[in-house]
């Protein structure tokens, strides 16, 4: 869809703005504009849902966006998450560019997470350049078989993967939390009783910290990064990559083009496996350095959201991840103001409400982009049909009325041909 | 030996309405061609208004018409937003679920200044007492109300789908919609009307956990207990029956599993509880494979219908 506006000069600031509002709700920018609006509007509504509950808004916005970055420790703590989120949110996007949806990113992780727990503590090489790689592999590696269950079922089966799973996310969770963490790999104490939770890693398996106890900063946010960057290239500079696209967008064109498109379904759910597993082991080789008795994370749900806030781009989500990171750290903040730490996961999950609403956002921006760029004072901007002067209004609502519904069912049209 | 069967029998029967009512949701939304993702969502959010509803009236009944308005209103936005605007249901189910585990966090931490609620008034219990000296039968009676609806409503919707013409344009408009178009069926109206009561059933489901079950609102809920109502649509084979039963069947091997780790503290040993409670997914995954049967779902779920595309 192409748009043609000739901005107004020299009508004042009211007609700059007009031409401004009508180049930013132009279609070629609702990518951008829509994250924004989203996270924009969650934030208004959840503003205004504490300040119904007679608290202050602006003391707790102020709280939590800057106990998570104003010291070293928030830092660290913001960056952990964000590194988190946005390794669930790779897992997401990987499996979206080949078509796939993801909603196992919680069960892969935990597979991750009690895969590097144990190779943390279990094998002791003595020195962090052999035990960390591996620890880091492991949890790779089982969060990618978990994930490839899913596809196999996919392939073989005919099981659509949001149900297979979701099935597995829960299996993943019984299993280790209330068997393998319980039972076989608990750690034992002196007297042979079981104790909450893994035994310790070793020194050798913890993700390396910058600045030692003093924060969590470290190499998580790194591992996030290089593995943001990796996908991304994966994705737009490989055979690879351009292949499991196109078997995401059309597994009949694929498949006729000769693309082997199952072979393309398994390695892109591998990948999507191995990051959220990586997760995993950040939580456990950064944080609790153990499996802990309690870990329900909900982060694999979290990456969903990520994703999808960032357009299911690895740099775009990397930067929701951040955003996301930060004001969850100030969740903790909050509870001086008694408001639940969660109220962050509220945002986010309002932010990806407004997304999963995006036709309605789309026409919105539409119609504001028709009666912004129909402006009275650039007539030939409609075409060939320039209103006379004098009937202002009566004229715009003809052109706009029009020219927004063709556009909206063009929106439409291609929303679902999605 | 018979005690243990009757007390097994008898928490399955408190156990399973709420993942009846909510698998029941789950149904009519997929049939209909709406994949019910959001069931989680709705079950929490009508725990919570049904327990806020009885605590301010003083009346379960009444807070459990809250709970489930509340569960069908978050069903109203779901059936407008992948309805009207064609959106991608699994996001916004998944959206549904995630704003109403952290708002819901936040609606009980801004109400109660706390993370559980107080004890409320409970639905009634049926007695049956002449029913009590029976063996097996006497666990029949001092459920709640709930129960006994939760058992009914399954009943009803297989009678609704299958003998009657409403029910059979549900089942068309979920296989084939642009064929029920084309007989004048309208797709986006039946489709509406079966999310809001999927939402209406989960709501329900989600009060029995907080109203009856239980006496209060307490923020875990519902634990995980709205995927297993999905597993049970799927291992019931979309139907109302099939899913009454899977659900009934999930609630009882977690009645069993319970009664046997009170009882016999060194099972534990042998058949660790994760192994337990896995067993609902894992044999969900293996019907959805084909090695136990065969489960099909509704062809058009989640496939956004379009006029003009036939």
């Amino acid at each position: 869809m192409t748009t043609d506006i000739r901005h107004s000069t020299g009508s004042g600031l009211f007609g700059r703005l007009r031409s401004l509002t009508a180049r930013l709700t132009a279609p070629q920018n609702h990518p951008l504009l829509l994250p924004l609006c989203a996270v924009g509007l969650a934030l208004l509504v959840c503003f205004i849902a504490i300040w119904l509950t007679g608290r202050d808004p602006i003391a707790g916005y102020q709280k939590m966006f800057l106990s998570g970055l104003g010291t070293l420790r928030g830092l660290g703590d913001s960056s952990v998450k964000a590194s988190v989120l946005a390794l669930t949110g790779l897992s997401v996007a990987v499996a979206f560019a080949a078509g796939l949806f993801n909603i196992g990113c919680e069960g892969q992780l935990v597979a991750g997470a009690i895969a590097s727990a144990f190779v943390g503590q279990a094998i002791h090489p003595g020195t962090a350049w052999i035990h960390l790689p591996l620890a880091l592999l492991a949890a790779a590696l089982a969060g990618a078989l978990w994930a490839l269950i899913a596809a196999w079922l996919k392939v073989r089966r005919g099981v659509h993967e949001v149900i297979s799973t979701i099935m597995l996310n829960w299996t993943a969770i019984y299993l280790v939390e209330s068997w393998l963490v319980t039972g076989p790999l608990s750690a034992r104490s002196e007297t042979g009783n079981s104790l909450p939770g893994t035994a310790q890693i070793d020194p050798t398996a913890e993700l390396p910290r910058f600045f030692g106890q003093r924060s969590d900063l470290g190499f998580a946010i790194l591992l996030a990064v290089v593995a943001a960057v990796l996908v991304w290239c994966l994705l737009h500079k490989t055979w690879l990559g351009f292949e499991m696209r196109a078997s995401g967008n059309s597994a009949e064109t694929a498949r006729a083009s000769g693309i082997p498109v199952e072979r393309r379904v398994y390695l892109a759910m591998a990948v999507s496996g191995a990051c959220s597993g990586l997760a995993g082991a950040v939580l456990i080789l950064g944080i609790h350095h153990q499996y802990p008795a309690v870990f329900r994370t909900g982060y694999g749900f979290d990456g969903i959201a990520v994703s999808l806030i960032g357009g299911n781009h690895p740099l775009g989500l990397l930067l929701a991840a951040c955003f996301f990171g930060v004001i969850r750290t100030g969740g903790a903040a909050l509870q001086l103001l008694h408001i639940h730490r969660t109220f962050p996961e509220l945002i986010q999950g309002l932010a990806l409400l407004f997304i999963a609403g995006r036709a309605i956002m789309e026409h919105v921006f539409l119609r504001v982009h028709e009666r912004a760029s129909a402006a009275p004072e650039n007539p030939e901007n409609t075409g060939g049909d320039a209103p006379e002067k004098g009937t202002k209004v009566t004229q715009k609502s003809e052109i706009s009325a029009p020219g927004g519904q063709e556009a909206a069912r063009e929106a439409r049209s291609a929303q679902g041909g999605e | 030996m018979l005690a243990f069967i009757e007390a097994v029998i008898r928490s399955t029967l408190d156990f399973a309405p709420p993942i009846i009512l909510a698998a029941l949701g789950g149904v009519i939304s997929e049939r209909s061609g709406v994949v019910a993702l959001g069931l989680e969502g709705m079950m929490r959010l009508g725990a919570f208004f049904a327990a806020v509803g009885a605590l301010a009236t003083g009346n379960a009944w009444a807070g459990l018409s809250l709970g489930i308005l509340a569960g069908g209103i978050a069903a109203l936005g779901h059936a407008w937003l992948s309805i009207r605007w064609r959106s991608d249901q699994i996001i916004s189910g998944v959206a549904i679920n995630l704003v109403a585990m952290a708002g819901v966090t936040f609606l009980v931490e801004a109400m109660y200044g706390n993370t559980d609620t107080a004890g409320s008034a409970t639905i009634g219990r049926v007695s049956l007492a002449f029913l009590k000296d029976i063996p097996i039968l006497g666990t029949l009676c001092g459920h709640t109300w709930l129960t006994w609806i939760a058992l009914a409503i399954p009943v009803a919707m297989h009678v609704l789908f299958y003998r009657t013409s409403l029910g059979l344009r549900i089942l068309a408009v979920g296989e084939k919609p642009a064929a029920a178009a084309t007989l004048g069926v309208s797709v986006s109206a039946i489709r509406y009307g079966c999310v809001i009561a999927s939402g209406l059933l989960a709501g329900m489901g989600g009060s029995a956990l907080s109203i009856a079950t239980l006496d209060r609102f307490s923020n875990h809920m519902p634990a995980g207990q709205g995927f297993i109502a999905l597993a049970a649509v799927i291992f019931g084979k979309w139907t109302p029956l099939g899913a009454c039963s899977a659900a009934l069947f999930f609630a009882a091997a977690n009645a069993l599993r319970i009664g046997l780790e009170s009882s016999l503290p060194s099972l534990h040993n042998v058949l660790p509880s994760g192994i337990m409670l896995a067993l609902p997914y894992v044999l969900t995954l293996l019907v959805l494979a084909g090695f136990i049967g065969r489960s099909r779902s509704p062809a058009a779920s989640g496939v956004p219908f379009d006029t003009e595309k036939r």
